[in-house]
């Protein structure tokens, strides 16, 4: 391996490569996922119970129900737009608050309340929304509690909220379409356009090239890796064991990504792979998050090593012994995989000669 | 149009996509992956509160509370043999009423009452949980409560039958299928162009037309294929299937002719990946409406792949007959005549 040569081809890479849609596609659309989870999954998972409420006075209990961080509360100007939302699912319930509302409360008088119930909201939500109105109609109204609670918290494990689920796909996504299909692409773009025969010619050999363009998607994946965790603010207490983890992860992006650019004949036969082969990589992440999947099976696919430390990192706080098993286990894979990345090197060198 | 044409072109096609095993294994692959993700994920809905209660003294109202739907309560006989099983999250949350609760209550003071909670609960299980029980304590003293609810369940009262998440993804696992074809036919269409193969057989008795048909049937054909495939095993064809499988044929046409659309558009096969995927996602919006009801607006209404989605999700999980989902299938028909009228214009212009 000349390093020269490998610089020079690497400049290439990083020149032209860039205008290629791979590449832009690899850099945008983690990007563009994890803003679209962080701004649109994260509340859509919740379980919380959402309220519509039509005040049609100016109710305090509109405000006070904002100020509550166990129900969702949506506001709506009239009565058919909280049935509109309550017919889509928008919201569990919605209320309608008749004018005079809290004067009526405070002088003790029965009111009534129109309320819409979605047909599939649960049951659990149908059972806490009316006791919620009335535990806040009875604050407004000026009731003394009758008891006192206590509360404990049971146990040291702690509930996972989605956002949190979320991270391992959109981080593995970002580290994988980097790193994978970038030098994936870039192969087959230059066995289709015979550019690899016209190299090999040169003084340049096969395995420079593998450097190079390994070298390219290396250097995208971490990357994008990086960026996807300061995006969600998950860097974690150990900053410097985390670029190491997406390093090694970043590197088996590489090397899937050479092989499939060895073996492979043209792009269709790549994407098939992606579309088909791709939920393999990814199962891990989708096991992240259902926590009711036995987590074992994650164990079974190769970018578990990759996503374990970095969840165990960035959002539990865990350290070099928490992840230590499964990194050595990376490693052995990273190594295992550069074997088979040099078998193909031999197989693409009878190819392009 | 030429039928002898369009069939031999069909079976060329069709021989050339079996014949690469690596394909036809990969394509299975695809559903395979699908159809698991379907079972691992939940079968049933969490749609009860279970609560544990430790009651020396059960006060009335606690008694009358276990009949509220979406309440669960499973009485203990030892406050340590609640606390176990609500550390080792069998509950929600679990109540230990005093001994001396309803004394207390009698005298006009206030009772302690203690509520456990294992540590994963979420903020607004125990905020609910809290307001519960506080409620119950109003009742049990006999606070009168200054509002009446009057109730109107609006759509189909799903209580006690609600769809498992599963259930609600098969439209989504649908139109991901559906939209993987896209891609697919998008390139095997550009490398024809590509590879000036479509010109080549321009130059034989066989039409445009003939050559637009034989591409749309192979397209429809495997699309409608797979769809249908996974949709057997998941049992998404028990409710309904004639509307379901009109509407998933519905589906192929539309994904055939956005497939015309970008094949059209593209220059390579790169850039059939690179148009693919804002169309793939667009097209998959409406679909996670349906998984996360409310999330998306009317302006999903738009997209025509809500027509697909919307229609498959009304018949497979609610039943919904002809007369429900009929303007469904004609605004589908309709997008699918623009679209496909659209993408043969356009890919005609290509060839040309």
């Amino acid at each position: 391996m000349n390093v020269k040569r490998v610089s020079a081809l690497l400049g290439k890479e990083f020149l032209h490569g860039s205008k290629n849609y791979i590449f832009i596609m690899a850099i945008v659309m983690p990007i563009l996922i994890s803003l679209l989870f962080s701004l649109v999954f994260g509340t859509l998972f919740t379980e919380k119970p959402k309220l519509g409420i039509v005040d049609e006075g100016h109710s305090q209990l509109v405000a006070m129900f904002q100020e509550l961080d166990s129900v969702i509360t949506k506001e709506y100007g009239t009565v058919s737009q909280t049935k509109q939302a309550v017919e889509s699912g928008a919201v569990d319930m919605g209320i309608v608050l008749p004018e005079g509302f809290d004067a009526a409360v405070t002088r003790g008088e029965k009111v009534n309340i129109e309320a819409y119930i979605w047909g599939e909201s649960l049951a659990k939500n149908r059972t806490i929304l009316p006791v919620t109105i009335a535990d806040l109609v009875r604050q407004m109204g000026g009731q003394e509690v009758p008891i006192e609670i206590e509360s404990v918290t049971l146990g040291d494990e702690v509930s996972i909220p989605w956002s949190d689920r979320l991270l391992p796909i959109v981080v593995l996504m970002a580290v994988f379409l980097g790193g994978l299909m970038v030098p994936a692409t870039s192969l087959i773009n230059e066995k289709e356009k015979k550019t690899l025969e016209a190299l090999v010619i040169t003084p340049t050999t096969i395995g420079d090239v593998f450097v190079a363009k390994g070298l390219v998607g290396v250097v995208i994946s971490l990357f994008m890796g990086v960026a996807i965790l300061i995006l969600n603010q998950a860097f974690g207490a150990q900053p410097l064991l985390l670029v190491l983890v997406m390093l090694l992860g970043a590197i088996m992006a590489v090397e899937f990504g050479l092989i499939a650019g060895a073996l492979l004949k043209d792009f269709t036969t790549l994407f098939t792979i992606w579309k088909s082969g791709g939920i393999l990589l990814f199962a891990p992440a989708i096991i992240y998050m259902f926590p009711q999947i036995p987590e074992w099976i994650g164990r079974i696919f190769p970018t578990y090593y990759v996503i374990q430390p970095i969840v165990e990192i960035s959002q539990r706080g865990g350290g070099w012994p928490d992840i230590a098993t499964n990194v050595f286990i990376l490693i052995g894979l990273d190594l295992i995989l550069i074997g088979v990345v040099m078998f193909t090197t031999r197989k693409t060198m009878q190819f392009a000669i | 149009m030429n039928p002898g044409i369009i069939k031999t072109l069909v079976a060329k096609d069709a021989s050339l996509y079996l014949r690469n095993r690596l394909f036809a294994f990969l394509t299975a692959l695809g559903i395979v992956s699908f159809i698991v993700i379907y079972f691992v994920l939940p079968s049933s809905v969490d749609e009860e509160l279970e609560i544990g209660l430790y009651a020396p003294v059960l006060p009335p109202v606690f008694e009358l509370i276990q009949e509220e739907a979406g309440l669960k309560f499973q009485i203990f006989e030892s406050e340590e043999a609640l606390i176990e099983a609500v550390t080792e999250g069998d509950y929600a949350a679990g109540v230990a009423l005093p001994a001396d609760i309803m004394e207390k209550f009698a005298s006009g003071q206030k009772p302690q009452i203690t509520l456990y909670f294992p540590s994963d609960a979420l903020e607004e299980v125990k905020d609910a949980v809290e307001v519960m029980i506080r409620e119950l304590a109003y009742l049990q003293t006999g606070q009168p409560l200054a509002v009446e609810l009057s109730t109107e369940i609006l759509g189909p009262d799903m209580l006690g039958e609600q769809l498992p998440p599963r259930d609600r993804m098969v439209p989504l696992f649908a139109v991901l299928i559906l939209m993987m074809e896209t891609m697919g036919l998008a390139s095997l269409i550009s490398n024809e162009v590509e590879k000036g193969t479509g010109q080549a057989l321009l130059v034989t008795p066989m039409s445009v037309t003939d050559l637009f048909a034989a591409k749309g049937v192979i397209g429809v054909s495997l699309a409608l294929g797979q769809v249908v495939f996974f949709m057997v095993i998941v049992g998404g064809l028990n409710s309904q299937p004639l509307i379901i499988l009109t509407t998933l044929l519905l589906g192929s046409v539309l994904v055939t002719g956005i497939a015309f659309l970008v094949a059209s558009m593209a220059k390579d096969i790169m850039s059939v990946m690179a148009w693919s995927i804002p169309v793939f996602i667009t097209l998959s919006i409406p679909a996670f409406g349906v998984m996360f009801p409310g999330a998306v607006t009317g302006w999903a209404k738009a997209i025509p792949s809500y027509y697909l989605a919307d229609t498959v999700h009304q018949a497979a999980n609610f039943g919904a007959g002809w007369g429900d989902i009929w303007p469904n299938l004609v605004i589908l028909l309709g997008f699918n005549l623009v679209i496909v009228w659209g993408g043969i214009m356009a890919l005609r212009r290509k060839f040309r």
